[in-house]
This record gives C-alpha cells, sequence and structure tokens, in this order.
C-alpha cells in the first residue's frame, strides 16, 4: 500500500519529481566524478605498479612518496656496493640504482618527469609492456651521452620527434633517440635517460632517489626487507605491498578531500529533497488528515513520505550515476591529452557506494516531513483547505 | 420510523461530552454537556448554524479528536481512554466516513479509492478488488472503475466516497455535510444510499445544513452554542 500509494504521488506530481531527482541526480553526478578520480588512480597504480617493479625498493629515511619525487636524491650510491657485497646473505641478485627529476611547467602538459637508470639495464623491468615503437632503446653506450627514449603521450602531446630535443636545464639538452608504445599506463608519460648524464645535469652526481632490488626469493621480500632493515636503519626497504600501501594512503586522503567537496553538492540535493518533501506534505494535509480518518496509523504515513523521499533519491541516483559516467568519459578525455593516463574510472563500489549515499540522503531529507505528516492532528488537517 | 438493527448493529453513546479550546484571548467552549444514543439502525442528523459544534461533535465522535471531559461508548469501548493506534484500529473496522468535499484520494482511480480502506485493512488484492467493484456497481458506478476522481462529477465522487466508506463493512457512518456539494438531484441520489445502508442496520449519523435531510432521519438533533437545542 504505501510503495503504491508513494509511486502514484510521485507519478501525479511528474514535473516536481523530475525537478527533484534532476538536483539529486547533479549532486550524485559531481559526486561520482569526484570519486572516479581516486578509482582511476587506484587502478592505474595496482594495475601496473602491483605487477611490475622490484621485489624490494630501497630509500634514503622511510619511504615517503610526494618527497622523494619533489626532493633532490638523498641515497648515496655507495650503498650499492654496499648491498652487492652482502648479496649473497640476502639473495640479493640484482640492483639498479633510479632517479627521478621532476621538471614542472605550468600545465601538466609541460611538466615531465625525467627517471635516470643504468642504460644497461632492461627498462621493460620497471615499465608493463616496454616496447618501443619508434627508433631504438636505451644500450650501453649511452652510458654518458644525453640521449632519451619517451612515452608516446608525451610525444603525441609536446609534438616531439625522434631527433628532436628535451630542455632540462640551460645546460643541459637530451636528444631523443627512441618512443615507447603507448600502453595507457606509466610508460606513456616517462623520460627514460641514462642514469649519470641525468646526475650531472641537477649537480648530483652520488647519490640516487631509489635503489631496485631483485630477490632470489621474491616471495620472501617482505623477510628480507625486515632483515636488511635491521642493518640498514639509515634506509627504507619497501615491498611492492608496501609501496601500493603509500600511494594508496595518498589516494585515500585525496578521497576525503574530494568527498568533502562532493558533500556541498550532496547537501544542495538533500535540500532540494527535503523542500519538496515539506511542500508535499503541506500540500497534502487534507488528504493525510482523510487517510488518518479511515484508520491509518501515525506511522502509515511517516512510511509513506519516507518512501518518497528514498525513492525520488533512488531515481536520482540512477540518472546521477550516469551523469556521474558521461562526466567521466569527458575528464578521461581531457586528462589523456594532458598526462595520456586515464585517471577516473566507475567501479561497481563507487555505484553501490553512491546509491547508498543517496538513500542515506533521501531518509535523512524525508525525516522531517516524514514526522510533520505523521504528527499532525486528524481534526486539524481535515478542517485544511 | 424505528429501524430493527441487524447484523452491523452497534449503538454509539455520547456521555457528558464537551470541548474547550485555551486561546490567546480566553478559553472557548465549542461543545458542553453533550448526551445522546446514536442507535444502531438509525439515521440520526444533527443541524445547526455555524459554530454550534457540530463538525466538534462529529471529530469526537468518530476519534478524529478527543474530548476535554465525557465519553463516546462503541459498543463496549470507550473511545476517549483508547491510545491512538487502537483508536485508528476502530476508525479502520468499525467506522465509515463521507465528507463534504469527498476527499477521494486523488492519484487513485474510483475503484482505487474504495479499495484503499480493505488495503489499511490487509484484506488481499482479489479480495478488496472484487468488493470495490461490487460496492462502485451497487452506486451505479461499474462503469466509472478506472476513472481518477477529478474525471467524474461531484454527485459520483460522492458515491465514490459513501462506497469507500462502506469498504471494511463499519456499524457507524458518519456523513459530514454529504450534500453541501451536490445538485438536489445528486444529493437525492447520496440521500437515498444513506438511507438504505441505515436499513442495513448501521448506524448513521449525519452533520449538515440541508433541511432535505432530515426527510430520510430518524433521529433530529439540533445544536445552538455548542450545546442540545431542545427548544
Amino acid at each position: 500500500m504505501v510503495w503504491f500509494l508513494a509511486l502514484s504521488a510521485l507519478r501525479q506530481r511528474v514535473l516536481r519529481t523530475f525537478l527533484t531527482a534532476l538536483g539529486i541526480a547533479v549532486a550524485v553526478g559531481s559526486m561520482v566524478i569526484f570519486l572516479s578520480l581516486g578509482e582511476g588512480l587506484r587502478q592505474a597504480f595496482v594495475g601496473q605498479i602491483g605487477s611490475i617493479g622490484p621485489d624490494l625498493q630501497v630509500s634514503f629515511g622511510p619511504f615517503n612518496a610526494s618527497a622523494s619525487l619533489t626532493s633532490l636524491p638523498e641515497l648515496p650510491l655507495e650503498y650499492v656496493e654496499r648491498l652487492n657485497a652482502e648479496s649473497e646473505t640476502y639473495g640479493i641478485t640484482d640492483i639498479t640504482p633510479l632517479l627521478f627529476h621532476p621538471r614542472g611547467g605550468f600545465t601538466p602538459g609541460s611538466s615531465f618527469l625525467f627517471q635516470g637508470l643504468p642504460p644497461s639495464k632492461d627498462a621493460g623491468a620497471i615499465y608493463y609492456k616496454y616496447e618501443v615503437l619508434e627508433g631504438r632503446t636505451l644500450t650501453e653506450t649511452d652510458d654518458t651521452h644525453k640521449v632519451a627514449v619517451i612515452g608516446e603521450q608525451v610525444a603525441q602531446r609536446n609534438r616531439l620527434e625522434l631527433g628532436e630535443v628535451l630542455r632540462l636545464n640551460q645546460s643541459s639538452i637530451f636528444e631523443i633517440v627512441g618512443i615507447a608504445k603507448s600502453e595507457g599506463g606509466l610508460i606513456d608519460n616517462a623520460i627514460l635517460v641514462p642514469l649519470k648524464p641525468l646526475q650531472e645535469a641537477i649537480g648530483i652526481e652520488d647519490r640516487v632517489t631509489f635503489l631496485a632490488l631483485d630477490l632470489s626469493e621474491p616471495g620472501a621480500a617482505a623477510a628480507t626487507a625486515e632483515r636488511l632493515g635491521n642493518d640498514f636503519p639509515e634506509l627504507g626497504f619497501q615491498t611492492r605491498g608496501d609501496v601500493l600501501g603509500v600511494v594508496e594512503e595518498g589516494i585515500r586522503i585525496t578521497d576525503v578531500v574530494r568527498l568533502g567537496i562532493s558533500a556541498i553538492a550532496l547537501i544542495v540535493g538533500a535540500i532540494a529533497v527535503a523542500n519538496t518533501m515539506v511542500m508535499s506534505v503541506i500540500e497534502r494535509t487534507r488528504e493525510f488528515g482523510v487517510v488518518r480518518a479511515m484508520g491509518a496509523k501515525p506511522n502509515f504515513l511517516f512510511r509513506l513520505v519516507l518512501t518518497e523521499a528514498v525513492v525520488l533519491s533512488i531515481v536520482g541516483a540512477f540518472f546521477g550515476v550516469i551523469i556521474g559516467r558521461l562526466g567521466m568519459i569527458v575528464v578521461n578525455n581531457i586528462a589523456n591529452d594532458l598526462i595520456g593516463l586515464d585517471v577516473a574510472a566507475l567501479t561497481v563500489r563507487l555505484v553501490v557506494f553512491a546509491i547508498a549515499v543517496a538513500i542515506a540522503m533521501g531518509l535523512v531529507s524525508g525525516l522531517l516531513p516524514a514526522f510533520r505528516a505523521a504528527r499532525i492532528p486528524i481534526a486539524v488537517a481535515m478542517a485544511r483547505e | 420510523m424505528t429501524r430493527i438493527p441487524t447484523e452491523h448493529a452497534t449503538s454509539l453513546k455520547a456521555k457528558g461530552l464537551g470541548k474547550r479550546y485555551g486561546g490567546a484571548s480566553g478559553e472557548v467552549v465549542a461543545l458542553k454537556d453533550f448526551s445522546h444514543t446514536f442507535m444502531a439502525g438509525t439515521l440520526s442528523v444533527i443541524m445547526g448554524p455555524s459554530g454550534s459544534g457540530k463538525s466538534t461533535l462529529l471529530n469526537l465522535l468518530a476519534g478524529l479528536d478527543t474530548p476535554t471531559e465525557g465519553s463516546v461508548t462503541v459498543g463496549d469501548q470507550d473511545l476517549t481512554t483508547l491510545a491512538e493506534t487502537a483508536r485508528a484500529d476502530l476508525r479502520l473496522n468499525t467506522f465509515g466516513f463521507v465528507f463534504q468535499s469527498f476527499n477521494l484520494i486523488t492519484v487513485l482511480s474510483a475503484l482505487q479509492n474504495v479499495a484503499f480502506p480493505m488495503g489499511l485493512a490487509s484484506v488481499s488484492k482479489t479480495e478488496r478488488e472484487a468488493k470495490a467493484k461490487t460496492l462502485l456497481g451497487r452506486f451505479g458506478l461499474g462503469e466509472r472503475l478506472n476513472h481518477l476522481p477529478h474525471k467524474l462529477s461531484g454527485g459520483e465522487r460522492q458515491r465514490v466516497s459513501l462506497a469507500r466508506a462502506l469498504a471494511n463493512d463499519p456499524a457507524v457512518i458518519f456523513a459530514d455535510e454529504p450534500t453541501g456539494n451536490l445538485d438536489s438531484k445528486s444529493g437525492r441520489i447520496v440521500l437515498d444510499a444513506l438511507r438504505g445502508v441505515a436499513d442495513e442496520g448501521r448506524t448513521v449519523i449525519v452533520v449538515t445544513h440541508d433541511p432535505a435531510v432530515t426527510e430520510i432521519a430518524d433521529t433530529l438533533i439540533r445544536l445552538k452554542d455548542g450545546q442540545k437545542d431542545s427548544s
């Protein structure tokens, strides 16, 4: 009875129902777009860092993802030798020094992250599906040469071709010798250069950002990290899980910020529902009085108004998810142009979360009008014109 | 014009009934010391000028409002001592209402309006639809089952309202100005229907300004200034 009456009432006031649902849809849609950014980043990192990368990553001190990329490298290269000397003890099969150096710009498109590594090392060990599309990859002979292999997206975005140059600073120019095939991931935005020329370019020749360790027993990476941590307390040793954990924590912080921004839209949506329901209760006061006179209990009207509010919210949520999905496509198109990554993703858990939030919004915003409807004295309601 | 009560027989007894409203400008006495027994199978008409307390009396008798003094007894139940949920149950199963403005639920068809009280009483969908059709057929609305209220004439709406009042087979019917918004012909049809309902053994209480209603009354009660007018 409640559902039937609620749906009939919403159908009869079709314009109001539509406008209110539209308000909710916009609120939920904006929330979906904001939160889908986090989901997209998660997928990008989990999909790529989780399946590749070293068994252990070594940092100087505890790992801090953002500081590692924005501050000067701190890890002395001497640790390559020291860890090599202990390689048998810890089952270390390979050590790769890595240097990250950002060159900032005013837009994402003009910002680059130079990544230095020994040119003899296989970049495929670091990047998922690394494959050279044009030109060549880095080789041992590039050890002292200022050459670069760039991602396809970097090339397209900046209209760079083989033989052209990238300027890191006034005295450091890197010639593009290869373009890596776009795989829709981190390699798309990579600028791979030989380690030594990059160290010279930034004036720090004895330090790197990380060391990448390969182990003979990758499954024992956590235990090895603990043992290494005891012997090298000044260093930080991170497994892939640790790195993902730090990334996840960072994304989670941005989740809170984005949810906070979304909350504003949600509050506006909730006010729209509450306003519609209050108006509806006022208009139908006499009708509610009649229903009560016929024998309906106060709880019936309470459930009726609350059901209408929740149905409005669910309808709004449904269209909100569609709006969010369309918005996400736009965001991803822009992000792909700028940084070559799908930064937004619509996951099942995001859809479930959006609908749950909308239902909660409907319940909260419908409570006050529902109480009001249930508490109107019958005789007063019946006397209302 | 005494009628013989049938299986619906339930008398309704008001004793020392009164209602006072407190306000900033002082206390207003809407009804004072009203006592009367409305017998089963009779049609009682309550008349009086505006402000005489007719609507207040109807609200108190029907359990839509609570008196400040006195009692209303239906069968062996004192309405004034019941909790709101119990009063709601009593209204659902024992009372039926017909209003001046029809007060049909605008979003429901004639059939759905009549079936609605049965839904509140948890009657199955099949059963309530069958009974609603029967009731509407009885009042000549068999061809108007699926019409929304705004597609019906005033007289048709009032007959739907009467059919709805009878949905849960109540013992007592309250009618508040049932002919107030009707032309004389439609009003006559509704009054005949109310008379028929009383003849079935139900207690029918009609509040009205319409002198024509007295023609079908078994009992006439006049109110003046919130009291029975015995002049």
